[in-house]
């Protein structure tokens, strides 16, 4: 007897530790970027490079282009090395949402899936080789009541820049 | 037969107190986040010295005997900026009756433009300058807006956050109000206080 109720105590503990980590307000917000596949450039070309990035569930970020300038853009700054440059840089546009706080205004935001594509440009004198390219993406999130401080995460991936 | 009783029941009361716990946070996920109360409510409230927009400094001290509401808001927060008007409006209705609102505005940005932000949004309180020490102090407050209510005495009666109905603001001032002032009390709490952890937000909840 004791052990069905044991097990039934397990099954209930289980479940309630479920719910109770969901207490609204409780987690923190989070976005990730995947990892990036191989990138090949050859000098005096330019390729281009796909980042995906995943915000938290229950969350949502600013677009590029926010409605209002008072809201804090998602913002990616790339450094690359001497051998290549940033020609452009393409978000996607916003999903328009309306909130509970805001029911009468639509905000551009950036929920779950989203990719910012980035062309690189390698000049012609650009030494063979494979290079770090560093950044970071800065963001400010929000729930469906609150809003947390901007964060930045780091972006990194690698180049490899081939001779013509 | 009486084992199978006793499982039985502890499975039905199991099931109910799983329904229960499920329907209070669908409850909670569609009304906003639950109010953070817990240790902070009856904990003297920290006090502090920050510099208003206009460069002058303000302590929580200066405003004994009055009922504080202190939000701690920004400018890039489109629900904090909900609030504010009713701020506005509460802070002229119950002003007479010793309501002092301060919002303590958690902006990286420079002074001039949350003037400009408050002035356009007709901020009738005062507006005080954030600081990670007063951040800390009330809990590493990141969460915005949070709103805590502050009796005559300088005790927190509540702790709100996230953003919540005009109403339930409303009835969080009065709470405060209804206080009266008694230094004595105040003197012992803030000295249980002293002996007593920092809250933190988790710990609110």
């Amino acid at each position: 007897m004791t052990k069905g109720v044991g097990t039934i105590a397990a099954v209930v503990l289980f479940f309630g530790s479920l719910g109770l980590a969901q207490v609204p307000g409780d987690k923190q917000p989070s976005v990730t970027m995947a990892p990036v596949g191989n990138v090949q450039v050859r000098a005096s070309a330019s390729t281009s490079v796909e980042m995906d990035f995943r915000v938290g569930s229950e969350f949502h970020i600013n677009s590029h282009h926010p409605k209002a300038d008072y809201l804090i853009p998602t913002v990616l700054k790339l450094n690359p090395p001497a051998q290549l440059t940033v020609a452009d840089l393409k978000y996607p546009a916003g999903e328009e949402m309306a909130f509970a706080f805001s029911p009468n205004e639509k905000l551009s935001v950036y929920s779950g899936d989203f990719t910012i594509n980035a062309v690189l440009k390698a000049p012609a004198n650009a030494a063979a080789g494979s290079y770090p390219v560093k950044g970071e993406l800065r963001f400010q999130a929000c729930d469906h009541s609150a809003c947390y401080p901007p964060r930045s995460i780091p972006v990194q991936f690698q180049v490899t820049v081939v001779k013509k | 037969m009486k084992r199978n009783a006793l499982v039985f029941v502890v499975l039905v009361g199991a099931i109910i107190g799983m329904l229960a716990a499920g329907k209070y946070l669908d409850r909670a996920r569609k009304h906003g986040p639950l109010k953070m109360v817990g240790d902070v409510k009856g904990v003297q409230a920290p006090d502090f010295d920050l510099a208003t927009l206009d460069g002058r400094r303000v302590k929580l001290s200066d405003f004994r005997g009055k009922a504080v509401l202190l939000n701690f808001w920004a400018t890039w927060c489109p629900p904090c900026k909900i609030e504010m008007p009713w701020f506005v409006d509460l802070q002229k209705q119950y002003g007479k009756d010793g309501l002092v609102v301060l919002g303590v505005a958690m902006d990286d940005t420079e002074p001039p433009k949350i003037a400009e932000f408050a002035q356009e949004m007709g901020v009738n309180y005062q507006v005080l300058l954030g600081t990670d020490q007063i951040s800390d102090d009330y809990g590493n407050v990141q969460y915005l807006p949070t709103t805590f209510y502050v009796d005559r005495n300088g005790i927190i009666v509540d702790k709100a956050a996230g953003l919540f109905s005009r109403e339930e603001i409303e009835n969080d001032i009065k709470k405060i109000l209804a206080s009266s002032h008694n230094p004595g009390a105040a003197q012992t709490s803030r000295a249980a206080v002293v002996r007593a952890p920092a809250p933190t937000t988790k710990d609110a909840q």
